[in-house]
């Protein structure tokens, strides 16, 4: 979440990707930043320690929504349509 | 924010239902009580002592204040929770950080000085336990902050997967009267007349068993080898890391028995270091996150520096020291930080001018 309002910060389009058991902490944490409305995507719960093939699969799943966020053609999961 | 309720029963409610509380009972704020511990210490109402993290709230004076009402305090413990916050938000602490990871670690407070006698700070038998006033107190009040100010809220914003109690409150002082060794203010640079707060980011106490033999030569080791054996500890992050700061309560006996073999606190800290090591092979065996691969051989000291290990003197004679593993995480590595406690700015303040109440206790 942080690494995300860094890029933001600097400029650089960013969408941070938390996972389902830390999606509170990454409002808090959007919100005492001063940018609640950093896109974020809602990944599964856990995805360290994983392993290799797992990691892939969600990597998998969320490469093209990343960009697209990025891209302003879709919508992050914070945001209400 | 000012909150309003008929009497304090309702305001009670109100502040467990705000979520400002710990979860135990707390003594209702008013605007009277929150005045008489700004004035206990000696800034203004709005002086800002910094953003705490990891909600970046405004630690002002009034804001501490208040929580130290909530939690207890009396006008003597305000400039101790003051350098208390003041050393949580010093950058090194890396507190927004450590409120919020997953890991089971509190700040624990170890006061020396005058200010020790003066509050009344327990160093002694069950120190870290309940029946304390200023110990609970203190501890409480810091935490309360963390809570109200740094918005540290339990599986929110605060990720601690199990916590521990001294996430209620963690504060004990060290026992320099009992201690062989100068104090922890005294080494890190402080006058003798000055009182000093040290803290690091801290598990639970580990208890560490040693029986000293008066006959037996290489007895001093042999309590250095326990000791070092729980701050190596495989399940604590200091080993997988090789980082980060520990702390070391030596019972007086214990302590005593150091001192005898001629160690004051730097040999003490250095043998610590000496002999707090697993291998790389070990580790990785159990870990393989943490380390690289490697010769499995590798010695792996579970912290950087001899000055990393904090030893004190505290707690009851006997078997019994402790070892407070830390986070060893963040960007300064959980570094340890120090700041003296002012008390001259307080001139107002009762106490200031008065001597100890009659009756009590020494600091031994």
């Amino acid at each position: 979440m942080r690494d995300g309002i860094e890029a933001a910060r600097r400029g650089v389009a960013s969408v941070a990707l938390v996972t389902e058991q830390f999606w509170l902490q990454g409002d808090s944490v959007a919100v005492s930043a001063g940018m609640p409305d950093l896109p974020r995507l809602r990944l599964p719960h856990p995805v360290a320690g994983t392993g290799h093939d797992a990691m892939a699969r969600v990597a998998d799943q969320f490469a093209a929504r990343i960009v697209e966020v990025l891209r302003g053609q879709a919508l992050a999961d914070n945001v209400v349509a | 924010m000012m909150l309003e309720a008929p009497d304090e029963a309702a305001a009670l409610e109100l502040l467990h239902a705000s979520g400002c509380t710990d979860g135990l009972p707390v003594v209702i704020p008013t605007q009277g009580r929150v005045d008489r511990l700004v004035l206990a210490s000696g800034l203004d109402a709005d002086h800002l002592l910094g953003e705490m993290g990891p909600g970046g709230g405004a630690a002002t004076i009034e804001k501490i204040a208040t929580n130290a009402v909530m939690a207890g305090c009396a006008t003597d413990h305000m400039p101790v929770v003051v350098a208390a916050i003041r050393a949580l938000l010093r950058p090194e602490f890396d507190l927004g950080e450590m409120q919020a990871t997953t890991h089971s670690t509190a700040p624990l407070m170890i006061v020396s000085g005058p200010m020790v006698r003066h509050c009344d700070i327990a160093c002694g038998f069950g120190a870290l336990g309940p029946g304390h006033r200023a110990n609970a107190s203190i501890g409480r009040a810091v935490r309360l902050c963390m809570m109200n100010i740094g918005d540290a809220r339990p599986g929110v914003s605060d990720m601690a997967l199990l916590g521990h109690p001294g996430k209620f409150g963690f504060c004990l002082a060290e026992d320099e009267a009992a201690s062989p060794w100068e104090s922890l203010g005294r080494s890190a640079g402080f006058s003798i007349e000055e009182s000093v707060v040290t803290i690091l980011g801290a598990e639970a106490p580990h208890s560490v068993v040693f029986t000293n033999d008066a006959d037996d030569a290489d007895s001093p080791s042999r309590l250095l080898r326990a000791v070092a054996a729980v701050i190596a500890n495989t399940g604590s992050n200091n080993a997988n890391f090789g980082a980060g700061s520990v702390a070391v309560a030596f019972n007086p006996e214990h302590a005593e028995v150091l001192a005898a073999a001629g160690m004051d606190r730097a040999k003490v800290q250095a043998e610590l270091h000496r002999l707090a090591t697993n291998t790389r092979g070990h580790l990785r065996s159990l870990n393989t996150g943490f380390l690289r691969a490697g010769d499995e051989d590798d010695v792996v000291h579970a912290v950087r520096r001899p000055g990393d290990i904090v030893v004190f003197v505290a707690g009851g004679s006997g078997l019994y020291s402790a070892v407070f593993p830390s986070w060893a995480a963040g960007a300064h590595r959980n570094a340890v930080v120090r700041e003296p406690i002012v008390t001259g700015e307080s001139c107002e303040v009762p106490w200031a001018a008065a001597a100890p109440p009659a009756g009590a206790p020494t600091q031994s």
